[in-house]
């Protein structure tokens, strides 16, 4: 006999086992469906011959050639409200399917949840959950994941489920049998996207590394190349005027090109580099963004941009909020800085920065902040 | 019976020599040749890939001069079948679901049930007599954001190096850019050839390969004419299509220009798309109509790869206009008015030239990339009077968007088309 202790608890049900509403379809006449009348594009029948469970099992026959949309709707409960939340770790949409002949390793068949306010998220078939890694005329087994529904960026209520739809896509036949919801672990996780980089804390350096420059190989044009005048990266510019193929542009990733962002201080930021040269060369600064509708914004830097120091030595200011249509630029996701030598020959350009600029963006080299 | 014994072992040795042929796997590797340029071998003798986007008409494609195809996926085995059997080699791609399509490179889940897929794919054709060389997605970077995309092709090009020892791994991309380069070189270095997918930005991509420091071989992987994407829209968003002559030349430039004049890096390319598509209309990059005529592009492409035109040219529209406006121009009309249509083309050695015309509503679509548009059907176009270079016709009294379409072929059937975008207002 087992020794029993007074206070001991009872077993826990799990939540799928409390979930109450497991079978979407096993057979027509115990499970309800819309989307069944024969079109164009589509014919659904109920075979009654090998079926997996049940009666009979679906099957499906389409083309999407000349339709916008092929789908079925599972009622699932009759519309009643499935609360999934508490088994969407612990939980996936099971199903049987067949081919009359020959096999599929993909198809193109999606199932998606609508909740009651007529959001929809979706999944499609995995190969991770495909029996045998192909369908053929045996009941293969398909699992879909609850997690792998992309119910978090849909913002679907996943608390209050109205129905599961199987969309279709190009063209199929499929026999289809035995939905239900089953217990499954899923051992994936969902990550944050790593290429990001926010820059926030003045004085910044930026475009750290040559590997991420560009429009300096010598091997294919002997300027400009990078120098060494500088505490950072520079580049020196030899323009031959008899050389017309020399290459007059460079660019740099402001960090490791990633999407750099710098919404939160663009604002008060001005770029800032160095130019060592006995004459001012004419430059075009161009920057670009990996998102956004307006992806480019480009200046010619002008007098004002340009404070004078010693030895030859020029300091250049270019201030963010000067650069026309940077209200519509995607700050967070700056892609890359590029300067165009529209004329000039003899200089080195380097030290880039991002530093704090709170003066007027017109005219930087007036403000006393520098 | 001993006559009868010779003939059943005489059987059996050709039957072996015959299987042997269908499975003899052809090793292929980038070389450095003696000139220090990269160098495609094929069972060791130089490869210069003369090649098409092609699913169909290979007879003729070899008959132009090419010796390649270029397909996008796995799904098709008899592709691959029928390539070989006309003595084509194949670029197989490996779909790689782009971001755009709805790819979340920060799921685990999806990005492991991908890879796992096609591994398996690649198990299946590895061995395949007419495989070159593999393709590793197709513009993957096209809109993308993430970059860890990279890291899915890393890993199937390595799995492809373990396996697979006698076919080069590519990635192909849409356009070079500095932060592509970078990535690639980063994030995969068991990809041996970039595939640049370029139209008019093909202009300058040699160049700019080499100034953004990319220091392997790469293959114009899709290349022709403008794409819509680039073209000019009228004020109703209507791309506005060069006529087929314009385009033609356009295409024999950048062959003869950039893509052969590259002996450094470029192992080859192939064209786009032998074939029909629905990609903003359906005559863009398609140098067959929908109805199987082969246009005067498949000229052009003999041409290049052979450097003879062929006995029988297509006739080829150089110029169109409505109202005398030119093609390039917006162009209204009022609803259920007459309206000419004038055509100018080169006939080249055709006594007989047929002209047809067909009115479509336009075919608006946001798609982009090699993403699948549906194709509008046509509609009742009113002719009042028709010539061989001017056609007379009512507009449509319904208000709204279309575009005219002008077809000239000769006897055979080798066509060149030009269309109009217009406005009933």
């Amino acid at each position: 006999m087992r020794e029993v202790s007074v206070y001991e608890p009872s077993k826990e049900i799990s939540q799928i086992d409390k979930f109450p509403y497991k079978t979407l379809f096993t057979s027509s006449d115990e499970s309800g469906l819309w989307g069944v009348k024969n079109n164009t594009c589509k014919q659904v029948y109920f075979d009654t011959v090998n079926s997996y469970a049940g009666k009979d099992h679906l099957h499906i026959k389409w083309n999407a050639s000349k339709c916008n949309y092929i789908g079925i709707g599972l009622k699932w409960a009759n519309y009643k409200v499935k609360n999934l939340s508490p088994i969407i770790p612990s939980a996936a949409i099971e199903l049987r399917v067949r081919v009359d002949s020959g096999f599929l390793s993909k198809i193109p068949m999606f199932f998606i949840l609508e909740d009651y306010a007529g959001k929809q998220c979706r999944a499609n078939v995995n190969y991770l959950n495909l029996e045998g890694g192909k369908i053929d005329a045996e009941w293969r087994r398909i699992r879909i994941p609850l997690q792998a529904f992309n119910y978090e960026k849909r913002k679907v209520n996943m608390s209050n489920i109205k129905e599961l739809r199987l969309e279709f896509q190009r063209k199929g036949d499929l026999h289809i049998d035995n939905i239900i919801i089953v217990p499954h672990e899923h051992n994936y996780k969902k990550t944050k996207n790593k290429f990001v980089k926010v820059l926030e804390t003045y004085p910044i350096r930026i475009g750290a590394g040559k590997e991420y420059w560009w429009g300096i190989n010598t091997k294919h044009s002997s300027s400009p190349k990078f120098g060494d005048s500088f505490k950072y990266e520079s580049v020196v510019f030899d323009l031959e005027v008899a050389k017309k193929d020399q290459w007059n542009t460079f660019g740099f990733s402001p960090y490791k090109w990633m999407h750099t962002d710098v919404s939160s201080i663009y604002t008060t930021s001005a770029i800032t580099f160095k130019i060592k040269a006995n004459e001012l060369p004419k430059l075009q600064t161009i920057l670009f963004a990996y998102k956004g509708e307006k992806r480019r914004l480009q200046i010619t830097l002008n007098e004002n941009n340009f404070v004078h120091k010693e030895n030859g030595i020029h300091e250049a200011v270019l201030p963010l909020k000067s650069l026309m249509g940077h209200n519509e630029f995607r700050w967070d996701s700056l892609k890359e800085i590029r300067f165009k030598v529209l004329e000039g020959s003899d200089f080195e350009i380097g030290d880039f920065q991002l530093i704090e600029f709170r003066g007027n963006p017109k005219k930087p080299n007036e403000w006393r902040g520098i | 019976m001993e006559r009868n014994l010779n003939l059943f072992f005489c059987l059996i040795f050709l039957l072996t020599c015959s299987i042997t042929a269908q499975s003899q796997v052809n090793k292929v590797e980038v070389i450095k040749n003696s000139y220090g340029n990269f160098e495609l071998q094929r069972n060791g003798k130089p490869y210069y890939i003369k090649g098409a986007g092609a699913k169909d008409h290979f007879d003729l494609l070899v008959k132009s001069g090419a010796n390649s195809i270029r397909i996008w996926s796995t799904n098709n085995k008899e592709l691959l079948d029928s390539a070989h059997k006309h003595n084509l080699t194949v670029t197989l791609g490996l779909h790689v679901r782009p971001e755009r399509s709805g790819m979340d490179y920060d799921d685990e889940y999806a990005v492991k049930g991908q890879i796992e897929y096609l591994k398996n794919e690649v198990l299946k054709y590895k061995d395949h007599p007419a495989l070159l060389v593999w393709g590793i997605g197709n513009e993957v970077d096209l809109r993308y954001s993430n970059f860890k995309v990279w890291e899915t092709i890393e890993i199937l090009a390595k799995f492809i190096k373990e396996v697979d020892p006698n076919h080069p791994t590519m990635t192909v991309i849409a356009g070079i850019d500095p932060s592509k380069a970078y990535y690639i070189k980063k994030y995969c270095p068991s990809v041996d050839i970039l595939g640049l997918n370029v139209y008019g930005s093909i202009e300058n991509a040699g160049a700019n390969l080499r100034k953004y420091n990319w220091n392997k071989p790469y293959i114009v992987s899709e290349w022709g004419v403008n794409g819509p994407f680039e073209a000019k829209k009228t004020s109703w968003k209507a791309k506005v299509e060069p006529p087929n002559g314009l385009k033609a030349e356009q295409r024999l430039r950048r062959y003869q220009e950039l893509i052969e004049k590259d002996k450094e890096l470029c192992l080859g390319s192939y064209c786009f798309l032998w074939g029909q598509k629905q990609e903003s209309t359906a005559t863009w990059h398609g140098m067959f109509l929908s109805n199987g005529n082969p246009t005067e592009a498949v000229d052009v492409m003999q041409y290049c790869w052979t450097g003879e035109w062929p006995q029988s040219r297509a006739p080829s529209i150089k110029n169109i206009s409505l109202e005398n406006t030119g093609w390039r121009k917006d162009h209204t009309l009022a609803p259920s008015t007459q309206a000419t249509l004038k055509i100018e083309y080169l006939k080249y050695n055709n006594e007989e030239i047929i002209v047809e015309y067909v009115l479509f509503p336009e075919a608006f679509s946001e798609k982009i990339g090699g993403d699948i548009q549906k194709s509008p059907d046509p509609i009742n176009l009113e002719i009042v009077e028709q010539s061989n270079n001017e056609l007379i016709f009512k507009s449509p009294e319904e208000k709204g968007a279309y575009r005219i379409f002008a077809f000239v072929k000769n006897k055979k059937n080798q066509s060149s088309v030009a269309n109009i975008p217009f406005l009933v207002e």
